[in-house]
Formats: structure tokens, sequence, C-alpha cells
């Protein structure tokens, strides 16, 4: 196999966030700043706390009619990632597609449903229940482009997003598809916001991840799409390459059922093989987007990963984590996060944690606070973990930074 | 996909079978009565026997899991078993978890609702809810046995078994691990049943005690099926084949796609993955006629694999290799409707010792 064909990029990002649908939405929002984070009471009855949704989103779908938000969300950055690619082509047919989502279609079904599914059935309609399996958030993907390759949904909680990106790099490698459609989408729902809120995990107010005081998450919703193919197919279809996805490692704690291993240890060694992956050593890191959720456990664990994975640095590796804008969004984090990573790359802009007063003290980790920081950004890295003790990493460089 | 140097070394499975370590034994069983609800009148399904995983698997916690996840540690274990590992010889950083599912944690997705239901969303249960995540199980099987490699589940509607297979070989082939457990399953809940009730897919068979009824519509399913993958020769244990090529897409032409993957080569063997079967004539098994002509031993959709509608495929696997030929070239062969020349699906083509 030659260097081309082992040379993972990325051609496409589709963006639907709280800042609206497309990159360029997003970069504008986050560079200025703006937090997408509000106050909110409507999410269900006695809902009180703090959230960031897709305002005013809308998907014209062609009459169809069952297709969940998630569904939906996922649709539009697909969209959003492949506008102006030729949807003819043969080789866009074939491609594949690697979703994630937690959330699936549980945002169109309501508790009555485990009084009587039957009666429920009727009353609601078969369609709705059927966007409940998270295969189904590839599937909508598939058929609303036309797209008939390999499919499937990873669900792996909040590190699923990007899995699905690494995933797709493995059968890229493997050549089963010319071309694949990964990321992540996931709804704000009564169903994961009332989950979180029953095990205290929610910040009533606006979240502050890796501060002393931080207290929890907030949850947000959206979407994020990568065209995915070889270097090689790149350049045989004349697209402007937009990143190199250059290492990819998932792993697990393999030590409790939700928390974070304590000391970090199996995040800290998915960074290791993502960089051994990428042969690259600590030092050609130039950036980490976090997972960074604002809980207590997690970020003192994070911070634990980045300690241990980057000590033989020569100067502590700038963190920052981005879930301050606009929230957690599940599923679709990972996908997310690693859209946000290649936006910083490509503009040399290093965002902040929005709220950062007071940071978890650390001689290893350059807390990113403040002001975006303008520098020269050939790699960096994005990185998820969840429930269950997965982790994942990814690493992207700027295109031409290999071969 | 090349895949020759990944080899099947151990089978498990807890299913309507009952809890197996290796191959099924033949014997024909039939859909039982549903209890576990009030149905209006008969409704049958293939479901899982209570047992005590305790009692197959010692120092096995599964009291507050719910039955996937109990199943997934039963069934990974008897994989493990009949693969003759011992564990703790291993370097447990690179072992991986691979698990398939339609319709996940869906058990304790229901009790989560019935919290919200009578408590309001307000008043639900802390405990439940992360165990309602699709990646429970899979966390479980990492958690009881050590396993800290790439933990990673999926859904691909009609072939999550085969996806989970095809990906999890593609993962030891890259080293991103040396071993792997690959699991597939699904419960059946009242929602899930009541849910293909609606739609209008189900057996005349769930509906009395005879056997087949008019062939069409499918009789629901449960259980979990594992597999043991690891690098060929990296023990120089027993095989019960090596992965040689795989393909799954939502469409395209099957018999081509095939043809390339044998390249020439007629398989012996040839294991009709159904889902949703067994519906007289079989996509899968008029696909299998097309490549395998007279010679090949076809073997049809087995009736309780086929009614895990997504997930059936390891389990079609592990009943195919029990009563088929034990050696020569074997193909799993999945579809998912569409025309004969352009439909979904899967196929995996394994080397026989």
């Amino acid at each position: 196999m030659s260097e081309l064909h082992r040379t993972i990029v990325i051609t496409g990002v589709g963006v639907v966030s709280p800042y609206g649908t497309g990159l360029a939405r997003l970069q504008e929002g986050m560079l200025s700043g703006r937090c997408c984070l509000t106050a909110t009471t409507d999410l269900y009855p006695g809902f009180v706390g703090t959230a960031a949704q897709v305002e005013g989103f809308t998907l014209e779908t062609g009459g169809r009619s069952l297709y969940s938000r998630t569904d939906r969300l996922a649709e539009a950055a697909a969209r959003d990632a492949v506008a102006g690619m030729d949807r003819t082509d043969a080789a866009f047919r074939e491609s594949g597609i690697v979703m994630a989502s937690t959330v699936g279609g549980l945002s169109e079904i309501d508790p009555t449903i485990a009084q009587g599914p039957a009666a429920w059935y009727r009353r609601n309609g078969l369609e709705r229940a059927a966007s409940y399996p998270v295969a189904r958030v590839a599937d909508s993907v598939g058929e609303d482009l036309g797209i008939c390759g390999p499919r499937c949904t990873v669900s792996v909680a909040c590190a699923s997003g990007a899995m699905a990106i690494a995933l797709a790099a493995n059968m890229l490698l493997d050549g089963v598809a010319p071309m694949i459609l990964a990321g992540g989408s996931d709804a704000l729902c009564p169903f994961t916001l009332s989950g979180f809120n029953s095990l205290q995990a929610l910040d009533a107010e606006a979240c502050r991840p890796f501060d002393q005081s931080r207290r929890g998450l907030n949850l947000g919703e959206g979407a994020a799409v990568l065209v995915m193919e070889t270097l090689d197919s790149a350049m045989a279809r004349g697209a402007e390459v937009l990143a190199v996805l250059r290492g990819w490692a998932m792993t697990n704690d393999a030590s409790h059922p939700t928390a974070p291993h304590k000391e970090g240890i199996g995040l800290a060694e998915c960074i290791r093989l993502a960089m051994e992956m990428a042969s690259v050593g600590v030092d050609e890191i130039g950036y980490v987007n976090a997972h960074g959720t604002g809980t207590p456990l997690n970020d003192i664990a994070e911070t634990h990963a980045y300690e241990l994975a980057f000590r033989e640095r020569s100067s502590p590796i700038p963190v920052s984590s981005t879930k301050s804008y606009f929230g957690h969004c599940l599923g679709a984090a990972g996908a997310l996060e690693a859209a946000i990573t290649i936006m910083s790359i490509r503009c040399g802009a290093l965002l902040p944690t929005l709220r950062l007063a007071d940071p978890i003290a650390s001689t290893g980790v350059d807390w990113l606070r403040g002001e975006v920081r303008r520098q020269a950004l050939p790699m960096a890295m994005s990185v998820s973990a969840g429930f269950g003790g997965s982790n994942a990493a990814l690493i992207f460089g700027r295109d031409g930074s290999r071969p | 996909m090349r895949e020759s140097l990944v080899s099947i070394a151990g089978l498990g499975s807890v299913s309507p079978y009952g809890p197996i370590a290796g191959l099924i034994p033949q014997r024909a069983i039939s859909p039982v009565a549903i209890t576990a609800w009030a149905t209006e009148g008969l409704r049958r399904a293939f479901l899982v026997e209570p047992f005590q995983p305790a009692k197959i698997v010692p120092g096995v916690k599964t009291r507050r899991l719910d039955r996937l996840s109990a199943w997934a540690l039963v069934a990974s274990s008897l994989a493990i078993r009949d693969a003759g590992i011992d564990l703790s010889q291993v370097d447990r950083s690179r072992v991986a978890v691979f698990f398939s599912t339609g319709f996940g944690c869906v058990e304790l997705t229901e009790s989560f609702f019935r919290s919200a239901a009578a408590n309001g969303w307000g008043g639900t249960d802390p405990i439940t809810f992360p165990e309602t995540l699709a990646n429970s199980p899979a966390s479980h099987v990492a958690l009881f046995h050590g396993l800290r490699g790439p933990n990673i589940t999926i859904g691909s509607k009609r072939f999550g078994g085969e996806s989970a297979l095809i990906q999890c070989a593609s993962l030891l082939r890259h080293g991103q691990a040396d071993l792997a457990i690959v699991l597939s399953g699904d419960t059946i809940t009242q929602a899930v049943y009541e849910w293909y009730e609606a739609s209008g897919l189900l057996s005349s068979a769930c509906y009395n005690e005879e056997p087949w009824g008019d062939g069409c519509g499918f009789v629901p399913s449960e259980g979990v099926a594992a597999v043991v993958l690891e690098r060929a020769d990296s023990r120089g244990a027993r095989t019960y084949g090596h992965l040689r090529e795989g393909r799954w897409t939502a469409g395209g032409h099957s018999l081509e796609v095939v043809h390339t993957m044998l390249n020439g080569a007629i398989p012996d063997l040839i294991l009709c993955a159904g889902n949703g079967g067994p519906c007289t004539p079989s996509p899968a098994a008029a696909l299998a006629r097309e490549v395998g002509g007279q010679d090949a031993v076809i073997i049809p959709p087995d009736a309780v694999a086929a009614g895990m509608t997504d997930t059936g495929a390891l389990l079609h696997l592990i009943v195919g290799l029990s009563n088929g030929p034990k050696s020569g070239l074997a193909l799993l062969l999945g579809t998912s409707g569409g025309t004969s020349h352009d439909h979904g699906f899967a196929a995996l083509l394994l080397e026989l010792p």
C-alpha cells in the first residue's frame, strides 16, 4: 500500500450547531467568544437549567416523515459536508457512512409508551418508533443522499463521534469504500436531560470545564459530518484537502461502569497510541481539544491523563474545552470537536475555555483562557471519553504536513 | 478487505438454544408462549430460558444488570473458555470488545420511561439511566474481564453482526488489538414485540402452535452470540476458520461483489443469514444458489438466528458451522430485500481448517 493510500484526509466538513448550519457560522461564533448556553425551563415540565439548542432548525425532507430530530440534524450536517460534490458520481454513491449517536430517536418517544406500546403505536404511528434504533441515523443520511455503501452507527456514549471517525479511517485503509461520511448527531431530549439531572451531573448555570469550582455539564445538540477519503482519492478528483487525520486510537479504562479512571491511565494510553500511530512526538502536538465536560470527576481525571501522556514535553500542553461554548452534544460531541480542531488548525487559532477563572492546578497543562491565542498550528488532537470507560483520540494535521 | 490473518478461535452463545460454549448441537426448537407481559391471546417467540449466570461463569455478578448485559458477560466468558484462553496470561490492553445491537438496552430504556411516567421527568431513576446506554453490555464485558483495548458498540440495520465481525477483524489487521471478542445480540421486550406485530412482520407461528404457517414473516428471537477473534498463528491454537474477506453495503450489485471476493473459487459451504426469515424464497438463499451452483452445501437461515433481525449473523455463523462441512471455503451471506441485483447485503468469506 502506497503512502497516498495510507494517508487519510478530510475533504469536507459539515456542521449543524447552536450557531447555525455550516462551519463558517461555528467559526465566527466561537472566535468571537459567543456562548450559546442559555438558561431554560421549557425542555420538560419542572426542568430548570442551562442548555444549548439549535434554534429554528428546519430541514426539507421531501415529504418523509419518519426521521427524528437526531436524524434530521445528521442529514443537514451531511448535506453541508458534501455541498458542491457531484452526487451522481458512482464513487459518491458507493460511499460508506459511519455516524454516531446516543440519543437516536429517543427524542420522538414519550414515557407513555411504557404503559402500553401497542396503543402508543396506534396513537403516534409506527414511524416515530422506527427511528429508535441508532442504526437509523446512518440510514437516514444514506437515504437522503442516495449513498448505498457500508453503513453503521456507533453508540459508545460520549466517545461515539470520535470513534465513528476512527472506524471510518480503518474502513478506508481496508478499501471497503472510496469515501466515507463520518460524524455524529444528537438532539436534546427529555430522556437524556432527565437522566443526567437524576445523576446530579448538570450544572444549572453555564458550565465551567477545568475550573476548580466546576459543578457539572450542560447538554447541547448538533451534528457534524466529515468527508473522509484517502489522499490518492482526493488528488484524483481534485478535492481540496482540509486536514490530514494523522493518528487515531481507542482504549477502555475497564475500571468503573460510569466514572473515568481516577488517574486517567486509559485516556493517557489512548493519547500515546494515537501519537504512536501518527509517528509524532509529544512536542509536535500544538493543542488538545479536550473532552472537558465540567464534571468534577471527568476533568480531574483528564488533567491527570494529559500530565501523564505529555510528561516528556518541553512545555505544558495547551488544552481547552469547547463544551464551554455550546455544551455537551453527547454522541455528536467527538465529531463536532473534530470539526473545531480542524478549524483551529486551518485558521491558526487556539480557542480558550470560557469562564475558566480558577483552573485545576497543573504544571503539565497550559490552560487556554481569556483571549483566542493566534499561532500557527500544524497539528492538534481531539480527545473524547464516555460512560463505560471508553476513550478515543484523534490527531489532525495541516494539509501537506505528510507526505 | 483482506483478512487472512484473523482466526475464529472461540464461540459462545446465550440463546434460545441455551448458554453454550462452542458449536451448538443440532436440535430443532419451537417458539414458546410469552408470559412476561399480558398478551391478547397466544403470542410466541424464541426466548432465552432464565438461568443463573454464576452457575456457568463463577464469580460473575449480574443481579443489577439487564438481561442483555448479563448474557454478554456469559457469552463472552463461554467464547473465551472455548478458545482455551487464559486471560491472566494475556496483555489485556490489547484485547478489544466489539458489540453490535439493534435495540440496545431496551429493557432498561422502557424501565426508565416507566419511572418517568410514574414520577415525571424530574423523578427518574439515576441507577438505571447510565445502563440504558447501548454500550453498557460491552462496557460490562470489559470491566469483568479487565479488557482495556478498543471497546466499540454499533448498530447496523440488518447487518450488525456481519459489520461487527468485519470491523473487528480490521482492528486486528491494523494492529489496534491482538485479540478481540465480537458480540451481537438483542432482547425481546413488549415494546419491541408489539412494534413487529403492529408492523405486520410476524409469522403466523407467533399466533398458534403450528410449526411455520405460511412461511412468511419471522418469529422474534433474543440472545447474545460471541466470537473470539485473534491474529492467526498467534498461539498455534485450534481454529474454526480464518476470516479472509468481508463486505457489507446498503445497496449495490451483490453478485458481482461476491464473485470478485471469490476470485473464481466456488465455496463449499454457504451459510444464509436471513434476517426476518424464514420467508420463502429467502433473498439470501437465492443469491447463494447463484453463487454456489449445484456443488455448494447451502444452509438456509436458522429460524432462531433470523428472529434476531439486525444481530443474528453471529448465531447464524455458529449454527452454520455446527451443521455444515468443517473444511473448505465458506461464505456467510445476508441480504436485506430489494431487487435481486441491487440490494443491501453482507458477505464474509471464511477458510475452514
